[in-house]
């Protein structure tokens, strides 16, 4: 049995399971497409049986001979990705002129980790742009503070139907909507099968639970000598809680009840048991057993490219983005290097994230949504609307949607999982089904202004106290849960 | 300028000394008023509105302008929070240690290269090099040679037999500090290094060969001689150091992001982090302050060190 085949028959089963999770907690009636019916099969099903007239519809929200002028900053391309995203990013930008050639367009790319600061700095300064890009963790504390203008998806021409509702969840402050989702995406397990088999365990199949990787780690390290699972826990980098949160969730932990069903943020659960134990799964495999990256305290995502390229790492969490970026790693490698990383490539696999020790899958909900800003912040002291909602309406078009995603997520409109591009992606990206299998088990982060601080600091700081030996794993939880305590009282 | 000035010494009657003497140098004043402009602009509001945003509470979830006012709690909160005395400790030790080492590695190359040999051009234009690399492209070529599971140096190491595994320098809590001194020495010696060589260059030739002729040792020529010429740059060159060293911010940024687990963090960085990262302009600018209180300490030195020079050649 080929991966593949194995992957979609864990899938067929897992994935019927998953409907009753967090995100699907909004109905699922009404939808774009049909959630209830989300499976690999049902995917590879819509993909390519609708059309959709991007500009046609674009110039019903904006004439296509409007004349304007517009400021876009915009969470972009960053180091770890493809060449096909740096090609795509251009292609929009080219698209849109063609189409609106008398808006003046400014925009800037801004990598994930930068793009936070900056805003938050030229916001200050009432220098921030017109429309906005931001990750799925930044809308609400923008709303919240009054910067946004309400936005909604009836504004552009689309339904609340036409995103995912978690994704819409993400981007209502207070009963307002504030953005459009561009994007969502949920990682999924990947593993290198050659080191899998040289290390005694099945080449073909993933670890089903957290202690399983803890121990697969283990016997790798132990066996080969090289490092188990690719743990990232660098302070002030997006990538870690994108990774430690499914392992915290896992475990039935997590900062609040975000994981359940209808969340109210009320109560903080970073002292839980069940947080405790995921905290210590990490403290396991870094400073017990020794098998993962020393270095994972200064990782991010991107410095474990290089180790599972080489054949020195077995284990990651991460996009289907992974496989075209080790394909272009592979094809950069010369000599001996190349062989090892031809090799990498053909063994890669691509799993769903593990279960915790009751049978939780969980991974988050992640991707990005688009913002108009009030004039009173922005460069100049105005907005221009109609230009914006050009812009926003293109990007978040079943078309552009899609192909601005191409590697490294999936369409915020659901309505681009039924284009030929999304065919076309299915054909063309190895593991793609797996990843987007992984969509119903998202949980999006807490939808608190305080969300950014909680998961970009307080969070990989927990980690790094029970890591380094600072504290213990009971006493970094119960700092992190104090923390949270305090920045939701106002802190200083 | 003065000179020219005094020249056109109106005749109005003056009562006071300085308003006179002000009109008196009134052409002078008026050639640096644009300068002084700006820096009142760029300097002296942000200073003045860092001072007053030191005051008030300015929680992440609300805008900044709805700061509120709460007195001298966030410089009570500094000085009673543990993480304050731990960054606090880390300052000190990366400024103290990066201006020794960096200052005594400089003056022993300036002293060697201060001596005619063949390749001296070369060896010290060689030296120049980490004072002239982008700090921002040394950093990130320290923490790839650094790198605790792949580094150059580890390695290294590891090849030569002398450590069975690549040492952990900065993802450990107990090197990390070290191991960014190190980086930091590595690129500021080349400038203690220059501005001593300058300062050599001052030491008369005449008294050096006196005292080789009264029956003086090399030790004895430099520390009763040469040294002293060199009071005068080596105590600037100490306090720009200082002074450098106590804003570093790229450095330990971009190694490390002040981790693990705050075992790197400076004042500055943690400044930044408390005002960018968690949004806490109230409490970063009242650090602010007291890093500005201490650094004009430090400029107070630096001036007078500077003035007395002048002092001493205008005697002369």
């Amino acid at each position: 049995m080929t991966m593949l085949n194995l992957g979609a028959t864990i899938l067929r089963g897992a994935t019927v399971s998953a409907m009753t999770v967090s995100l699907m907690t909004t109905s699922v009636l009404g939808q774009a497409v049909d959630l209830s019916k989300w499976s690999p099969e049902y995917v590879r099903e819509i993909a390519g049986t609708e059309e959709f007239d991007t500009v046609g519809h674009c110039n019903a929200v904006t004439p296509t001979d409007y004349t304007g002028k517009l400021t876009f900053w915009y969470q972009g391309i960053f180091e770890g990705d493809p060449q096909v995203m740096r090609d795509n990013y251009r292609d929009f930008f080219e698209a849109f002129r063609a189409t609106y050639p008398n808006i003046q367009l400014e925009e800037q790319g801004i990598t994930y980790n930068e793009l936070l600061d900056k805003f938050r700095t030229a916001l200050l300064g009432n220098a921030a742009p017109m429309t906005i890009r931001l990750q799925i963790l930044g809308g609400t504390e923008f709303a919240s503070k009054g910067y946004l203008e309400p936005l909604s998806p009836a504004d552009v021409g689309y339904t609340d139907a036409d995103f995912w509702p978690g994704a819409m969840k993400a981007v209502t402050w207070d009963g307002v909507t504030y953005g459009i989702p561009t994007n969502n995406e949920t990682m999924a397990f990947i593993w290198n099968a050659e080191i899998f088999k040289e290390a005694g365990l099945d080449p073909e199949k993933a670890p089903a639970t957290w202690d399983d990787v803890v121990a697969y780690s283990k016997q790798i390290h132990d066996k080969l000598g090289i490092s188990g699972y690719g743990m990232v826990a660098r302070q002030n980098a997006g990538n870690t809680p994108y990774r430690f949160m499914p392992q915290l969730w896992g475990y039935g932990g997590g900062v609040f009840d975000e994981a359940d069903a209808n969340p109210t943020y009320e109560e903080i659960r970073l002292n839980s048991p069940e947080s405790k134990r995921a905290l210590q799964a990490s403290y396991d495999m870094y400073v017990r057993d020794k098998s993962v990256p020393v270095s994972a305290l200064t990782n991010q995502q991107a410095d474990n490219q290089a180790p599972f390229v080489s054949g020195q790492l077995a284990m990651m969490i991460s996009h289907p983005s992974e496989y075209a970026r080790m394909l272009e790693l592979a094809g950069q490698a010369t000599g001996a290097d190349k062989a090892v990383a031809d090799a990498v490539v053909e063994n890669m696999r691509y799993g769903l994230i593990p279960t915790g020790p009751d049978g939780k899958r969980a991974v988050v909900f992640g991707g990005s949504n688009i913002h108009i800003l009030k004039p009173e912040y922005v460069d100049g002291g105005k907005v221009d609307e109609p230009a914006a909602k050009a812009l926003i309406c293109m990007w978040t078009s079943p078309e552009w949607s899609l192909k601005l995603a191409w590697a490294g997520s999936n369409p915020g409109n659901l309505g681009g999982f039924k284009t030929k591009w999304m065919k076309e992606r299915l054909d063309t990206i190895k593991f793609l089904d797996v990843t987007t299998s992984m969509l119903p088990y998202g949980i999006p982060f807490p939808a608190l202004p305080q969300a950014p601080e909680i998961m970009n600091i307080i969070v990989p700081d927990m980690m790094q106290n029970a890591l380094t030996g600072a504290m213990t794993v009971d006493e970094a939880a119960e700092d992190a849960a104090k923390k949270v305590d305090a920045l939701l009282d106002g802190g200083l | 300028m003065s000179a020219g000035s005094e020249t056109q010494t109106p005749a109005i009657p003056m009562q006071d000394g300085l308003a006179r003497r002000i009109w008196i140098h009134r052409a002078d004043y008026a050639y640096v008023m644009p300068a002084i402009l700006v820096m009142m602009i760029v300097i002296a509001y942000p200073v003045w509105y860092t001072v007053e945003l030191s005051f008030y509470q300015t929680p992440p979830s609300l805008q900044l302008r709805d700061k509120i006012f709460n007195g001298l709690d966030n410089y009570k909160a500094i000085l009673t929070s543990a993480v304050f005395w731990k960054v606090t400790w880390n300052t000190v030790v990366w400024t103290f240690a990066s201006t020794i080492i960096a200052f005594l590695l400089g003056l022993g190359c300036a002293l060697a290269l201060h001596r005619e040999f063949i390749g001296r051009g070369l060896l010290r234009a060689v030296l120049l090099i980490p004072w002239v690399v982008s700090a921002v492209a040394a950093s990130y070529v320290w923490k790839w040679l650094y790198h605790s599971d792949f580094g150059v140096i580890g390695a290294a190491l590891v090849g030569m037999g002398i450590t069975d595994k690549p040492p952990n320098f900065i993802d450990n809590v107990h090197t990390v500090l070290p191991s960014l001194i190190v980086v930091n020495i590595w690129r500021e010696f080349s400038f203690a290094m220059i501005m001593l060589m300058a300062g050599l260059q001052t030491v008369p030739d005449q008294l050096l060969r006196a005292a080789r002729v009264d029956g003086a040792n090399a030790w004895q020529r430099f520390w009763h001689i040469t040294f002293p010429h060199l009071r005068g740059v080596s105590m600037v060159t100490v306090l720009l150091l200082a002074v450098s060293n106590f804003n570093s911010f790229i450095i330990p940024w971009i190694m490390t992001g002040g981790g693990p687990s705050n075992a790197s963090h400076i004042w500055i960085t943690h400044i930044y982090e408390l005002a960018f990262g968690r949004q806490r302009w109230g409490v970063a600018s009242a650090y602010s302050v007291l890093l500005f209180l201490i650094l004009m300490v430090l400029g107070y030195f630096y001036v007078k060190a500077l003035s007395a020079g002048d002092d001493k050649r205008q005697g002369a």
